[in-house]
Parts: structure tokens; C-alpha cells; sequence
């Protein structure tokens, strides 16, 4: 793991949990959060173990900015944005090459159905393979549970760019399921 | 509202109802057939979201309940005292090796092959290359086993799909061969480690083990 720190309140987390320390219940708060947090940062990094690393960093980031933190029914929200900032964090300090899947996923149809969930098991590989501007704001609005707005806000992107992006990538879904894909819509994807 | 922007509409958020697209979708059963299509789509991308590819198991969640969670802990330890008493290590590491094998039951239907970025990034956690075309793997994971990530191939073989798993930190004292719930094995020991190799039905496990050996490659400096 990425700056674990013995003396970190994540790491430490399970230490703090009881008692009345006013800390330890935001930081439950982002505890439970955990799971929800690695998911997300999952599907973005496509790697478990790049994810736990993401998590942990960003919820060491969230721990230190804890005070900014004024409204608690918006912490979900509030940590999913860190997990994205720092996923993009990452791959600018490591210079990850971005690969763009796009190409490869022209004209895939479904596999064969041998057992119930295979068609749910291409679906996965198939929105792993997304390119990332794609996947990420609809694991965003999936997910996340955030809203056009919120996501164009987030991605520093035009509604109209983000609509497009959802569409775009609902649609390459939709051909790899199987189904006709629609027409594709007029590119429009503009920063604003 | 032309048909193209109801489709957008629908395509960017499938549960969206606003009163423009309704208006349209009242006069237009073709944006309405394909609404209930992206809606249908729309549960199964939930559905799939919920559970990333090679996701085993749920990472930890603090709970309410540490008093059981304590108990629990307590009886699972003596258990595995009790099994590593009662089990020959080799034995029981194929037993883990079995079950998480199970709990991936997907690896084995994937048909199309993995690319090399794929293929690479499950290698890289366990610092280990490998020689082989990578047409012949249709999964590649980073799993989380025995507190390392290993990777966890699936290769095809001319009697069919073949699991492979690369144990950087699994050291045994010789070739081990077992068959357990349907699955017949062989884990084989390794540089800086084992390879476990294992399939349903006739394959060629000793083959490919033997193989394995070969093709595998342990980095210097790798944990």
C-alpha cells in the first residue's frame, strides 16, 4: 500500500471505533464507506489492488479535510470525488498510459449463453473495457448516484458533453448485449 | 423533440421521465420500444457495477456486532488450527486453491482473449512475466489468495480451458497432484514459489504445469 502510515486514522480505524472521541465517528462514517469506495474506484482503475490503493489514499485525504466536511448526509458524494480526483492523481504522477478499448469494442456481439449469468459476465468485461471517458461518468452516475449536472460539474464537461458520454456509452453496451445499436448522436462533446 | 434527441435523452439516463420526452414518447412507439430495451439494459449494468470482474469476496466492513464478530473470529481461529492440524499443508492449500477457483465460476465460459495490458496488469501485483501468446488467455485477474495478489489465468488447451495460478509465496517440497470437487490438479514447485494448475474433465494439467515452468519467468527484486 501506497503511504501507509502506522500512525494514520484509517489504518488505525478498527483502534478508534470506540469511546467517545468525537473523531471516531466520522471516521466510522467513512469506514462504512469503505466498501462502496473500493467498488467505485475499482471499475475506474480496473485493478483490486490499485483500487485498495486509491481508497486508502483517499480516505487519508478525506481524514485530513475532515473539518471541511459540513454536511454528513453528503459524505458519499463527497469521498466518491476524492476517490475520482485521486484515481486521476495517480495516473498523472505514474504517467499511466490511458488505453483507448474503443476500437476493439466495434462489432462485438454477445457471447453464448452457456450458464444464466454469462450474459452479465460479458456486460462486466465489456464495461471494463470502455474507454475511460465512457466508463467513468457512468460509473459516476451509476453508482454514484450522480446527476447530469453534478457529473459535468465534477468532469469539467458541458451537460450536453456528458449526455453524449452516458449515451455513447450505453450504446456500445447495448451492441455488445445483442441488441441493435441506435444511431449515433451528433458529436457535441465540447468543454465548456 | 425529434426522435435523436428523445434517444439521447433516453440513452444518457433510461429512468429520466421529462415532460418533453414523455410528449414525444406518447406519439412514438419506437423511442418507446427503446426506452424499455435501455431501461432492461440499464438494471443489468447495475446489476454488473455491483460486482467488478474478479471481485472475490467483500473487503472489510466495520460492523456493529463485535462482540459475534469477536466469537466468531475466535472459533474460525481454533478451526484453522483444528485443519491445519489435521491437513497436510499441500493439502490444504489445493483445497484453497479448489474454492477459490469456485468462487470464480466465470473464468471458465470467457471466450475472447485477454489483451497484453490485461494479461500484464495481472502479472504485475506477483512480479512475475510470462512466455505465451497471449490469444491462448481469455482471463487474467489480480486475486487476492493467502494475503498476496497471484494471478489467475485461464488458458486454452487443445482438451479445453485450463486454470492456472501463479503462487509467488506458496512454496511446496515437490509435484502434488489432486482431485477435488470435479477438478483434477497438480501444483508444481517454482523458483520463488508453486504453480498450480487445474481443470475440470480430461485436460492435459501435467502438460501444461510442466509447461507453466517454462514459461514463467520470476523478477528479481519482486516481493
Amino acid at each position: 500500500m501506497r503511504n501507509s502510515q502506522t500512525q494514520s486514522p484509517v489504518s488505525s480505524i478498527s483502534e478508534r471505533l470506540s469511546g467517545a472521541d468525537p473523531r471516531s465517528s466520522i471516521t466510522q462514517l467513512f469506514e462504512s464507506m469503505r466498501p462502496d469506495l473500493l467498488r467505485f474506484a475499482h471499475w475506474l482503475a480496473r485493478d483490486r489492488s490499485l483500487a485498495e490503493d486509491i481508497v486508502q489514499e483517499s480516505l487519508l485525504r478525506a481524514w485530513r479535510s475532515r473539518d471541511t466536511l459540513k454536511d454528513r448526509g453528503a459524505a458519499r458524494a463527497w469521498l466518491l470525488t476524492i476517490v475520482r480526483r485521486e484515481h486521476a492523481r495517480l495516473y498523472e504522477r505514474k504517467r499511466l498510459e490511458l488505453v483507448s478499448l474503443d476500437e476493439a469494442l466495434e462489432g462485438q456481439t454477445a457471447a453464448k449463453a452457456p450458464e444464466p449469468d454469462a450474459d452479465l459476465f460479458t456486460l462486466r468485461n465489456a464495461i471494463m473495457r470502455l474507454p475511460i471517458e465512457y466508463r467513468e461518468p457512468l460509473v459516476l452516475q451509476i453508482l454514484g448516484g450522480f446527476s447530469t449536472e453534478e457529473i459535468a460539474g465534477e468532469l469539467a464537461l458541458s451537460s450536453t458533453a456528458v449526455l453524449t458520454r452516458l449515451f455513447r456509452a450505453r450504446n456500445k453496451l447495448r451492441a455488445i448485449c445483442g441488441m441493435t445499436p441506435a444511431p449515433d448522436v451528433s458529436p457535441s462533446e465540447a468543454a465548456p | 423533440m425529434s426522435c435523436e434527441q428523445a434517444r439521447l435523452q433516453i440513452g444518457a439516463d433510461p429512468t429520466g421521465s421529462a415532460a418533453g420526452l414523455e410528449e414525444h414518447l406518447r406519439g412514438c412507439t419506437q423511442c418507446q420500444q427503446f426506452r424499455e430495451e435501455m431501461r432492461t439494459l440499464d438494471a443489468n449494468i447495475r446489476r454488473a457495477l455491483e460486482q467488478p470482474p474478479g471481485w472475490v469476496g467483500t473487503p472489510r466492513r466495520t460492523t456493529t456486532w463485535r462482540p459475534w464478530a469477536l466469537a466468531a473470529s475466535v472459533l474460525l481461529a481454533m478451526l484453522a488450527v483444528l485443519s491445519v492440524w489435521l491437513l497436510r499443508p499441500s493439502d490444504t492449500l489445493a483445497r484453497e486453491i479448489v474454492a477459490h477457483v469456485q468462487q470464480e465460476p466465470d473464468s471458465w465460459l470467457a471466450q475472447q482473449h485477454v489483451d497484453a495490458q490485461g494479461i500484464n496488469e495481472a502479472l504485475r501485483g506477483a512480479g512475475v512475466s510470462l512466455d505465451i501468446t497471449s490469444d491462448r488467455i481469455t482471463y487474467a485477474q489480480s486475486c487476492w489468495f493467502r494475503d498476496h495478489y497471484v494471478p489467475h489465468l485461464v488458458v486454452q488447451t487443445a482438451q479445453g480451458p485450463v486454470t492456472v495460478m501463479i503462487l509467488r509465496n506458496q512454496r511446496v517440497s515437490g509435484r502434488r497432484s489432486f482431485h477435488e470437487a470435479g477438478m483434477n490438479g497438480v501444483i508444481v514447485p517454482a523458483p520463488q514459489g508453486s504453480i498450480a494448475v487445474l481443470a475440470r474433465g480430461s485436460a492435459d494439467v501435467g502438460g501444461t504445469a510442466t509447461q507453466m515452468q517454462q514459461d514463467v519467468h520470476w523478477l528479481a527484486g519482486a516481493r
